[in-house]
């Protein structure tokens, strides 16, 4: 099947970067343009006040600012063509979102594996293995 | 137990409420909260006096952050909408929560003043983190939504410092040093900062304790509370933080390091587990006596002026968390309260920043890009969107 589109969900994490090489690899072989996802996870919940939240919002924004700034540096130096994204909000609710909007025909994700959490709640892949419209490759 | 002991006791738990906050992602005031019950309950510890001042202290630092955190000019664009909706939203608990614990629950009036006090807030920061959390805050509702905030804030720190007021002479003073900082402190804030500011020995954190710590002392002559003149001053001074932002975190840095810890600590000391386990009735009508007219006096206005969501903003109005805990502990302080209506206050106080916001999240939370959509000219998600690179 042709991949015109794929949407690659970065977190920063190995497993991320993993994932993410995968698709910049898979996109320059085969042409398709390339959506990098960044979910802005959540702030403090019930903060007391205003600063707190401010202060973990300011660090996320650095912090994914980096992320997709490097992001973009892979892709212009693998002659893709790239957009990115950062969103708050749920990871893997954003995930099937936004590649519905962006009409991607594959998702491609990173799992760290952490076994407690993965195990009581799933996990991100799990969730967008389950919910995507689209083939979903999960990079380990 | 001895003060240093206790001492060592309120440190580890602070620190080990910071570093839980960070891995649950959890607000420390929170979990300082809970480890606080835990250690009053566990160690059976009587508060120390000083432990008991600098909480009080701390108390009024928050008061002055939160005043200072107010995005003035955002408001002068929002009051007209914002004024009705904070208004009720303060009125209408204040007033059900009041009656309900004077004739339903037998409180002195005092009393029953302080649960109407702590039930009727609104907490501007869980309402501000689920708002940027959605990029909400840039859009026109997100900004409603925080001017009301402010109006609801400020009816609960006016009549803190009111209702208590026992007519004396230092009143006069009171108000005259309220009046003379607010209008003065910014007026002096650019020169002092700009001459003092910008050094390791702090001299414009310290310019600020001591106004507040001048408050807090007129305000006890005059039996009054310095919540009102501390938001205010607070609030005078937004304009300045907001051109130096670097002077507002320094002044957040020793605040969250080392004050506001030690209030919420102090509060959670205070609550007494048996006395809510013998009171679950009472805490879940006392919690009804702040949701109840909560919903029903602000839902009708949301519902205008802020649709189509008003069930979101009005859950986000019910919602306390800081302010109510202030108003909690200063009625224990003067006595007014006793130990178990200060238990079942701040426990109704933190299930209305949970359960609200917990409800509005899953079910009425409205999607920040379709708000775009409906009200061209404002920002929203995505945070960051670079196409083609």
């Amino acid at each position: 099947m042709p991949f015109r589109r794929i949407l690659a969900a970065i977190d920063g994490s190995e497993a991320s970067d993993r994932a993410f090489a995968t698709a910049l690899e898979l996109a320059q072989l085969i042409g398709a343009r390339l959506t990098a996802l960044a979910v802005e996870g959540p702030l403090p919940a019930y903060a007391a006040t205003v600063g707190e939240v401010e202060e973990v919002k300011r660090e996320k924004d650095a912090f994914f600012g980096r992320l997709l700034a490097r992001t973009e540096r892979q892709a212009a130096e693998a002659g893709v063509e790239l957009d990115v994204e950062l969103r708050p909000g749920h990871a893997a609710e954003l995930i099937v979102r936004v590649a519905a909007e962006k009409q991607a025909d594959l998702i491609v994700l990173g799992h760290k594996g952490h076994f407690l959490r993965d195990h009581l709640l799933g996990s991100t892949a799990d969730r967008v293995a389950e919910h995507a419209g689209c083939p979903v490759m999960i990079v380990k | 137990m001895s003060e240093l002991a206790i001492a060592v006791i309120l440190a580890a738990a602070i620190l080990a409420a910071s570093t839980i906050s960070v891995e649950l992602g959890i607000s420390v005031a929170l979990i300082e909260l809970a480890l606080g019950v835990a250690v009053g309950n566990v160690f059976d510890l009587s508060a120390p006096g000083w432990l008991a001042f600098l909480a009080s202290f701390a108390g009024i630092v928050l008061t002055f952050l939160a005043g200072a955190e107010v995005d003035v000019p955002q408001f002068r664009r929002e009051w007209r909408t914002s004024l009705a909706l904070g208004a009720v939203s303060f009125v209408a608990p204040f007033l059900v929560a009041m009656a309900f614990a004077y004739w339903a629950l037998g409180w002195s009036g005092d009393a029953a003043q302080i649960a109407g006090i702590a039930l009727s807030t609104t907490s501007l920061a869980v309402v501000y983190a689920v708002l940027v959390e959605t990029g909400l805050n840039q859009t026109v509702i997100g900004k409603r939504i925080m001017s009301a905030t402010f109006v609801t804030d400020f009816g609960t720190a006016a009549a803190l410092s009111i209702l208590f007021v026992a007519p004396s002479l230092w009143i006069l003073p009171f108000i005259a040093v309220s009046a003379a900082l607010v209008v003065g402190l910014p007026l002096i804030a650019p020169w002092f900062f700009a001459r003092y500011g910008n050094r390791v020995i702090e001299p414009e954190i310290k310019l600020v304790f001591a106004s507040l710590f001048l408050l807090m002392w007129l305000g006890d002559k005059a039996h009054s509370h310095a919540v009102l003149p501390a938001f205010v001053l607070g609030l005078a001074l937004s304009n300045h933080y907001a051109t130096h932002r670097k002077e507002q975190e320094r002044l957040r840095v020793v605040a969250f390091a080392f004050f506001t810890p030690l209030f919420f600590l102090r509060g959670g000391m205070n609550v007494s587990l048996s006395a809510l386990w013998a009171n679950l009735g009472v805490l879940a009508l006392l919690f009804g006596a702040k949701m109840a007219p909560k919903l029903a006096g602000v839902y009708p206005l949301a519902r205008r002026s802020c649709a189509p969501h008003g069930a979101f903003t009005t859950l986000l109005m019910s919602t306390g968390l800081t302010f109510g805990t202030i108003s909690s502990l200063f009625g224990l302080e003067a006595g007014i309260i006793d130990e178990t209506q200060f238990s079942l206050l701040v426990a109704v106080v933190v299930l209305s920043a949970i359960v609200p916001t917990l409800i509005a999240q899953r079910f009425f939370q409205p999607s920040a890009a379709e708000e775009t959509l409906r009200q061209p000219g404002t920002i929203a998600e995505p945070v960051l969107n670079r196409e083609g690179s």
